[in-house]
């Protein structure tokens, strides 16, 4: 501690900071709070619960070992991927719901903004924050279930290869055939990428509900709701487009239902991935177009709301 | 307050962009086979509750699958009624699932039929075949609502091909099927051969089989498997083929 | 003061104007009652001053600061910092803020704060490390800076804001109640950063409701009653009391004091109070409690 009374006369302690003309758009500063909210969610118990949720239901899979390859395959998938799916969903709102009210209610939201960080900085921070750990969790997921599905596949060749011994070459060829089909399949990569871009698009939903929500509760509520009427937006869309003898409360219904509710259903293709549907690339970057397209949206929304917030 | 509103606003009128890309992606959905689940108040009521609402979130393949472990453990009990009921729901939320198809045709027409069969309380004989025949039909329609959801893959054609060779000893319609499956892309190397094989066993249509069985054995090695060779010597033998024109081989034994 | 190259026009410019501010916190759906935390208020800080914004809880201390950081938007008027609107993003590359209570990420070390912070006022590097490394030897938690600020102590809390707030080289520092719920050693020290600021050339503007603190270190006040500025000026002139001088005397035999007290007397003056001169209860505090070098505490 300095000791001012014996000090002798004080100068600056170091050659002034030059003075930089400010950047109205700064990515180190971005980062410095996407890094910062990383750390802040990864100390965050749910997110660790849902984590070893998800890795648990991924590996109990190993437990359908009573079924034939093809039908322990299949549930295997369905569920693995129904983990990723749903646990991501559910870190995605979880996880962002208490971002900025946390800050505002601890202050920390003053001694940063005090700083000459624009609002929309902040906010573009603290939403790929949530966007990074929800690719960290995807891919570790992902991982899990890659590994199990391998071993599984791997252990029912080397069965199938000793039950098998004595057969002719191409009808072993053909019964190794199929258990490799059924096993890994390569559309399932784009496939959990759109299920990443579903849950991208729930965090940025979430950011922006939670600029006006008055509880982290309200906020996880609208988000329930939101997700469970996203799924029917298709059908809103379809009835309020096509329907022609609806009354008129209806077909006003249907259209809120249809402008403002995303298209969840949309991002829901590994069930027929896993029935051996393929993706086009044509489809693939269409919905991965719209999944971008939806949490930008939002994201630029959450700025806007957040940027008029009283403090 | 107000940019709240005004972000709404801005919500209503970026829906008006999205709408027809959306609309533009669930075509192009449509036309891929992925669908989604239709909101339909009668799979509610089937499903239950949690069911439907598991299944509308995304996560119908997982009900499928909960609901096929369920028809499972109904086969264990040989609860045959419970078994097509799951079923019915089952390919209602996942057509796509060619397994799903199949196992119900084969609970139906391979494994109720022949309980039907063997049921011992049932005394009259021609009410079990009843049964039995009634059996082959859920089995024949299960794999008919497959081939509808599934045009563009081979398999369910050659299980319809199966069960009428099997089941309905009907082996003109047995070789349409195999001759279809053979069609699709991927299909297995061996549809071509059995189409040929039933409908060298159909009355009238020797010449037929003839013809394509020789075709087969001429383009090579790989065709011509014990089974070819015999059919072939014996519809040779049938349509009293020129010694010339027949193939060199000997009727492979056993055969 | 800095030797900025933006000189010139910028020597006249207060640190801190505030013009006609009023502020109306509106409660939703109720336009007409309004709640009004400041009204018409009008201030001019000096570079180089301490400023010492008074008043009781409520009186809209803290939301006078947050509008001139730029955190609230003014109902109507305006402040600036350094001659830019208060509104304007680059006005904050000049002011430093720390405020009431602030809950800093618990997680972090006082050293990864300052990172944070420094990089968020675009400081990197080997010039970021430099400066991390001058705030903590100058609040003084140089051998805590690798600890949580989970287990720092109030006080230290107080000291590592004050850090984050001076990280980037402001010329202006804003305290929002910086010695509340800080024990008397922790508050003198911070009393003494904020004088050491002060020397460095550095604006302080700070809020208290802590008066006899606020009277050490501040050159002029300001006092805010509900949201209106009543009183305002330099500080010996406000509390001098016109008609009476004191006069402290060391070594005086009682002979003396009689002798001087009986020449008031006869004069037109009124002797109001003859006492011994008293220490402060905080200098016998710290006196009592302060351990000496043996790290024992100091006997009576």
């Amino acid at each position: 501690m300095t000791n001012i009374e014996n000090a002798p006369t004080l100068q600056r302690f170091s050659a002034p900071t030059p003075a930089k003309p400010h950047r109205p758009f700064s990515v180190p500063r971005i980062l410095a709070i996407t890094f910062n909210t990383l750390t802040e969610l990864t100390r965050l118990r749910v997110f660790y619960v849902l984590l070893v949720f998800a890795l648990l239901l991924i590996g109990s899979s190993i437990f359908m070992a009573q079924f034939s390859f093809q039908q322990e395959f299949q549930i295997l998938k369905d569920v693995s991927l129904g983990a990723i799916s749903i646990f991501t969903s559910l870190l995605a709102i979880v996880a962002t719901a208490r971002l900025l009210p946390q800050d505002i209610e601890d202050r920390t939201v003053y001694t940063i903004l005090a700083k000459p960080v624009p609002r929309f900085e902040y906010v573009l921070g603290k939403i790929t924050g949530v966007l990074l750990l929800l690719a960290i969790s995807t891919l570790v997921m992902s991982a899990a279930f890659l590994v199990v599905l391998y071993l599984r596949e791997q252990a029912v060749i080397h069965a199938t290869l000793s039950q098998m011994a004595g057969a002719p070459p191409e009808q072993l060829a053909d019964a190794l055939r199929a258990i490799r089909s059924s096993a890994i399949n390569i559309d399932i990569f784009p496939g959990i990428i759109i299920i990443y871009l579903k849950a991208c698009l729930l965090a940025a939903l979430t950011l922006f509900v939670s600029t006006f929500a008055t509880t982290n509760i309200f906020t996880i509520v609208v988000m329930a709701f939101i997700y469970f009427i996203g799924h029917l937006q298709a059908t809103a869309r379809e009835y309020w487009l096509q329907e022609h003898s609806s009354g008129l409360l209806t077909r006003v219904f249907l259209a809120i239902v249809a402008l403002l509710f995303p298209d969840l259903q949309a991002f829901n293709l590994v069930d027929d991935i896993v029935a051996g549907t393929a993706i086009s690339l044509a489809l693939f970057i269409k919905t991965a177009l719209l999944g971008i397209f939806y949490t930008t949206i939002y994201t630029l929304l959450a700025a806007f709301v957040f940027y008029g917030k009283e403090l | 307050m107000i940019r709240l509103l005004v972000a709404l606003a801005i919500l209503f009128a970026v829906g008006g962009i999205k709408l027809p890309m959306e609309r533009d992606l669930a075509t192009l959905h449509r036309q891929e086979h992925f669908r989604g689940v239709e909101f339909n108040l009668d799979l509610r009521e089937k499903l239950g509750q949690l069911g439907f609402v598991a299944a509308l979130s995304g996560f119908r393949a997982i009900v499928a699958d909960a609901l096929f472990i369920q028809a499972h453990v109904a086969w264990e009990r040989t609860e045959w009624g419970r078994i097509l009921l799951l079923f019915r729901h089952i390919t209602t939320l996942q057509p796509r699932v060619l397994l799903f198809w199949d196992t119900a045709a084969w609970h139906m027409a391979w494994n109720a039929s022949v309980a039907a069969m063997n049921d011992r309380t049932q005394p009259r004989l021609a009410l079990r075949v009843k049964a039995q025949r009634e059996y082959f039909a859920l089995g024949k329609n299960f794999l008919e609502r497959g081939i509808k959801n599934n045009p563009d893959r081979p398999q369910l054609y050659e299980a319809l091909a199966r069960l009428y060779k099997e089941k309905y000893k009907d082996h003109q319609r047995a070789s349409e099927f195999y001759a279809r499956a053979a069609a699709v892309p991927d299909a297995a190397t061996f549809d071509r051969r059995f189409s040929a094989y039933e409908l060298s066993y159909c009355e009238g249509r020797e010449r037929e089989a003839y013809e394509r069985l020789r075709g087969l054995y001429d383009e090579g090695e790989q065709e011509r498997l014990p089974t070819l060779i015999a059919r072939l010597k014996f519809l040779e033998d049938k349509l009293t083929i020129p010694q010339d024109q027949r193939i060199p081989d000997k009727v492979p034994v056993g055969k | 003061m800095t030797d900025s190259p933006r000189r010139g026009r910028a020597e006249a410019d207060p640190a801190v104007a505030v013009h006609s501010l009023t502020k109306i916190f509106s409660v939703p759906l109720h336009p007409a009652r309004g709640i009004v935390a400041v009204k018409d208020l009008n201030l001019r800080i000096e570079p180089g001053e301490v400023f010492g914004l008074l008043g009781p809880n409520g009186s809209g201390k803290s939301t006078t600061l947050k509008i001139i950081l730029g955190l609230v938007s003014p109902t109507r008027g305006r402040t600036e910092i350094f001659g830019r609107d208060s509104r304007l993003v680059e006005s904050r590359e000049a002011v430093g803020f720390l405020p009431e209570n602030p809950y800093f990420y618990k997680y972090l070390s006082g050293e990864e704060t300052l990172r944070f912070f420094g990089r968020l006022c675009g400081l990197r590097g080997a010039r970021l490390k430099e400066r991390i490394n001058e705030l903590l030897e100058l609040v003084g938690l140089t051998r805590a800076r690798k600890r949580r600020l989970g287990t720092y102590s109030k006080g230290m809390l107080q000291r590592i804001g004050l850090a984050q707030a001076l990280i980037h080289d402001p010329r202006l520092v804003v305290l929002d109640e910086p010695t509340a719920g800080v024990d008397p050693a922790g508050s003198r020290e911070i009393r003494d950063l904020i004088l050491d600021l002060k020397r460095r050339g550095i604006t302080v503007l700070l809020s208290s409701h802590l008066l006899a603190q606020a009277q050490e270190i501040c050159d002029r006040v300001g006092i805010l009653a509900d949201g209106v500025l009543v009183r305002e000026g330099h500080l010996r002139e406000l509390i001098a009391i016109e008609n009476q001088t004191e006069l402290v005397i060391a070594d005086a035999s009682t002979q003396l004091v009689n002798e001087i007290e009986s020449i008031i007397n006869r004069s037109n003056a009124k002797l109001v109070e003859r006492r011994k001169s008293t220490t402060t209860l905080e200098r016998l505090f710290l006196e009592a409690t302060t351990k000496n070098d043996d790290g024992m505490t100091k006997p009576t």
